[in-house]
């Protein structure tokens, strides 16, 4: 048994049961070990990763093959402590390092855990997460939170451990000026970590204005909005050594496609870092030779290591503020879990944990849309087809909507009212003006 | 083979001019004056290089473009004939090898100790730079380095495609811990494998299309060869193959090759948490598992050239830590015929590891 009161209410999760499907359900804990903490959950925020899950039951070679609890970001308070456990009591307020590595390996043994082959991730099959009333969790894992630091400031911990780990690992100091591919959760928290470190200069890219103008708040240097298109990569790494002023000595790859990182090895300056961060798609066709032949490094990056302390230590002292990145607050029931999920999976101005972009643009022909490579978002996203007819001067005119029904492999079938278009834009909610891609950046009628 | 001009009674300095697609003639080399700092070297030993063949066959190399007559040759060793005003360290009859590039020395850059990325580096025999191969050349006395008795003018001439194994091995950071892979069995495989063998690496294992290669490779003392094919299919079931050869986890690949297929090699075959060191500048774009690497934080290293190399090359190669005696399969005259027959073998590849010219 363990030190501290027992509480004899049902502990209750949100579990992922099927694809598009959470369900507030019962979740049994295992007993509390002595080295183990039970913890009240009281901030847990959502990743992408778990929208991914959430949406394709899958990401990357993990696989959701049975019902699982998601989250994973998370900070809560000590109810029970294992009877070895020195350091924390009930009552102590704590972060959450979601993590737990063998600590035998060689990797482990060298400190490098966060590569562990077995390791249990909160939310990453077939480990169970923490969207939970309460966990039990190792203590050494569980970091006490000072008393000026919020409970969700504690939960921010995890994504901002991601950048920090990334600092660290590209070295950012007081020389580096930092150039930052995508202002998405973790482009943004890579904003603030760089600071920290030092970064004299850092300049943010995306598509998107809005999140540029949350950068620019967060304290970014400058801003470039730049395209999806990678022609455009010459130009667009122009203008953002420009507007550096001086060599980009480190770029972050926070999206993680071949333009973003064609764009970074070629605006990085000769003996510079590439720190690729956002994982795209698994194959690049990215110009690594010419980088290469000047000496620009590429750096790995999988979660963090050995990064609570600092990163408490930095939201403490107020060298670092996460609480803008906090922009939509549910609490635990049925309808807000599923109502939180499905804001974070929208985007656009849901920053913490928009996943996607919105909007994907293809032309059409006939009545079935070739979708290309089975691409998962369409086919599990709950989302709709606006079609649309180009105007001219590069706007469009919006000729109506589209049901997606069913879904193939390759395929999906729109019903809806006969229309003349020659582009279906799809997404999850009605496209408005400055959101649409190139060429529907704006709406005629 | 130095002609006597009738006129001045001082020898007409000659060299192998690249005129233009696989046209080489010897002709007059005019020299610029000697500086206060420099020395004039009779050029004694000078080997051939990958990319003065890609000059010779192409008229350029990369974003180097062949744009007027050009004299060929980086790697060379020869003798002190004459020393400028300031120089100190060296005097006439002294043997030396040449570091070919020289920096501006005063961008940041350089200043770092991060010369070789100098983007003022005037380097021989890259355009618009003449080259060495030729009875004498003009040369700042610091990229001269004094060679012991026990080290051949050849083996000088070796110095410099080993320091690009050198420089890899100290980027990567080769040490008593890290079991090396390396693709690619050629000039700069075979140096890079002489050169982890110094630097301690305990297991190296090398991949090549050619048995031949492979079995040099073997002889220089590599502990095991695999013969690859080039189809882009097979990297899967080499990657165990070569994994099973190493019979331990593979802390750093080097890619001596640079193809998608040798990158994607490397990247799949490599331990989590090492390194990919990218030395063959082949193709532009390269389509590589690059994420599948970066989530195991395997970090891909560049490299270009070397920098500050030639005194540990020419400690390594005097104590007999390293022996590139072996690399040198072909040897030739500086006459018109044997620069032709010479440029020919190495572009031949196979079994032409490195053709050296004795002048």
């Amino acid at each position: 048994m363990g030190k501290g009161g027992q509480s004899h209410e049902e502990n209750m999760a949100a579990w992922l049961v099927g694809i598009n499907t959470l369900k507030i359900q019962p979740f049994k804990l295992p007993p509390l070990g002595p080295h183990d903490v039970k913890v009240r959950m009281k901030a847990v925020g959502i990743c992408g990763s778990d929208v991914h899950f959430l949406k394709t039951l899958r990401l990357a070679d993990f696989v959701v093959k049975e019902p699982m609890v998601i989250g994973h970001e998370c900070a809560g308070i000590i109810e029970e402590v294992g009877s070895e456990v020195k350091n924390l009591v009930p009552g102590d307020r704590v972060a959450l390092e979601p993590g737990i590595s063998c600590w035998r390996c060689n990797l482990c043994k060298e400190g490098r855990y966060n590569l562990c082959d077995e390791m249990k991730f909160f939310a990453t099959p077939p480990v169970h997460g923490s969207l939970a009333r309460q966990v039990v969790h190792p203590a050494d894992l569980c970091f006490k939170l000072p008393d000026n630091l919020s409970l969700e400031e504690g939960a921010m911990c995890e994504p901002l451990s991601v950048a920090v780990h990334a600092c660290r690992r590209a070295d950012i100091g007081p020389e580096t000026n930092v150039l930052i591919m995508g202002a998405g959760p973790i482009g943004l928290v890579t904003i603030l970590a760089a600071r920290a470190f030092g970064a004299p200069r850092i300049v943010i890219v995306d598509v998107d204005e809005h999140r540029l103008s949350v950068a620019k708040d967060l304290g970014a240097d400058g801003v470039v909005k730049v395209s999806t298109n990678m022609q455009d990569i010459p130009e667009e790494v122009e203008k953002i050594c420009e507007l550096m002023g001086a060599a980009v000595h480190v770029s972050f790859d926070c999206a993680g496609f071949n333009k973003t990182m064609s764009t970074a090895l070629t605006a990085t300056r000769a003996g510079g870092r590439v720190c690729l961060v956002g994982l795209g798609h698994n194959e690049m066709t990215v110009p690594l030779t010419p980088a290469a032949a000047r000496e620009v490094d590429i750096i790995g990056i999988f979660r963090y290591k050995n990064t609570w302390p600092l990163c408490i230590e930095l939201l403490r002292s107020g060298k670092i503020d996460v609480k803008p990145l906090i922009t939509h607050r549910f609490g635990f029931s049925q309808e807000e879990v599923e109502e939180a999920f499905e804001t974070s999976a929208r985007g656009g101005n849901a920053i913490k944990l928009p996943f996607f972009p919105n909007y994907y643009c293809y032309d059409y022909v006939l009545k079935s849309v070739l979708v290309g490579e089975a691409d998962p978002r369409i086919q599990n996203h709950r989302c709709s087809a606006w079609g649309y007819q180009p105007v001219g001067g590069g706007g469009a005119r919006r000729m109506g909507r589209f049901a997606v029904q069913e879904r193939a492999s390759e395929t999906v079938a729109l019903t809806g009212p006969p229309m003349e278009t020659d582009s279906l834009v799809f997404g999850v909610e009605e496209p408005v003006p400055g959101q649409l891609p190139p060429p529907y950046e704006s709406i005629i009628a | 083979m130095a002609e006597v001009s009738e006129i001045t009674g001082g020898e007409t300095n000659l060299a192998a001019w690249l005129l233009g697609i696989q046209t080489i003639k010897i002709q007059p080399y005019h020299l610029p004056p000697l500086g206060p700092h420099d020395v004039k070297v009779r050029i004694k030993a000078l080997g051939i290089c990958g990319s003065d063949v890609h000059h010779f066959k192409t008229m350029r190399c990369a974003n180097f473009i062949v744009k007027k007559p050009m004299v060929l040759g980086h790697e060379c060793a020869g003798i002190i004939e004459e020393v400028g005003s300031q120089v100190k360290s060296l005097q006439v009859g002294d043997r030396v090898a040449l570091e070919p590039g020289v920096s501006c020395q005063r961008c940041s850059l350089c200043r770092d100790g991060r010369y070789n990325l100098c983007r003022e580096m005037k380097f021989s025999g890259s355009p618009p730079n003449n080259g060495s191969l030729a009875n004498k050349v003009v040369h700042p006395a610091n990229l001269c380095f004094k060679l012991p008795d026990n080290v051949s003018l050849e083996e000088g001439a070796m110095c410099e495609p080993l320091s690009v194994g050198i420089h890899a091995c100290r980027r990567a950071e080769i040490g008593p811990d890290t079991n090396v892979l390396i693709i690619g069995a050629g000039p700069i495989g075979l140096v890079t494998l002489l050169a982890a063998r110094a630097f301690g690496a305990p297991r190296i294992v090398i991949v090549d299309v050619d048995d031949c290669r492979l079995s040099m490779a073997k002889e220089l003392g590599a502990d095991e060869i695999v013969q690859v094919s080039t189809n882009i299919k097979d990297v899967g079931e080499e990657v165990v193959k070569i994994q099973n050869a190493m019979g331990s986890r593979i802390d750093v690949s080097f890619d001596c090759v640079g193809f998608n297929k040798t990158m994607s090699t490397a990247l799949s075959a490599t331990g989590v948490g090492g390194k990919v060191c990218l030395i063959g500048l082949a193709r532009t774009e390269l389509t590589v598992p690059l994420t599948s690497a970066a989530v195991r934080e395997i970090d891909v290293v560049g490299i270009f050239r070397y920098r500050n190399t030639w005194p540990l090359c020419i400690e390594l190669l005097s104590t007999g830590k390293i022996d590139v005696k072996p690399l040198i399969t072909h040897r030739f005259q500086f006459s018109q015929k044997d620069i032709e027959d010479a440029f020919q073998t190495s572009a031949g590849g196979g079994n032409a590891i490195k053709v050296m010219f004795n002048l």
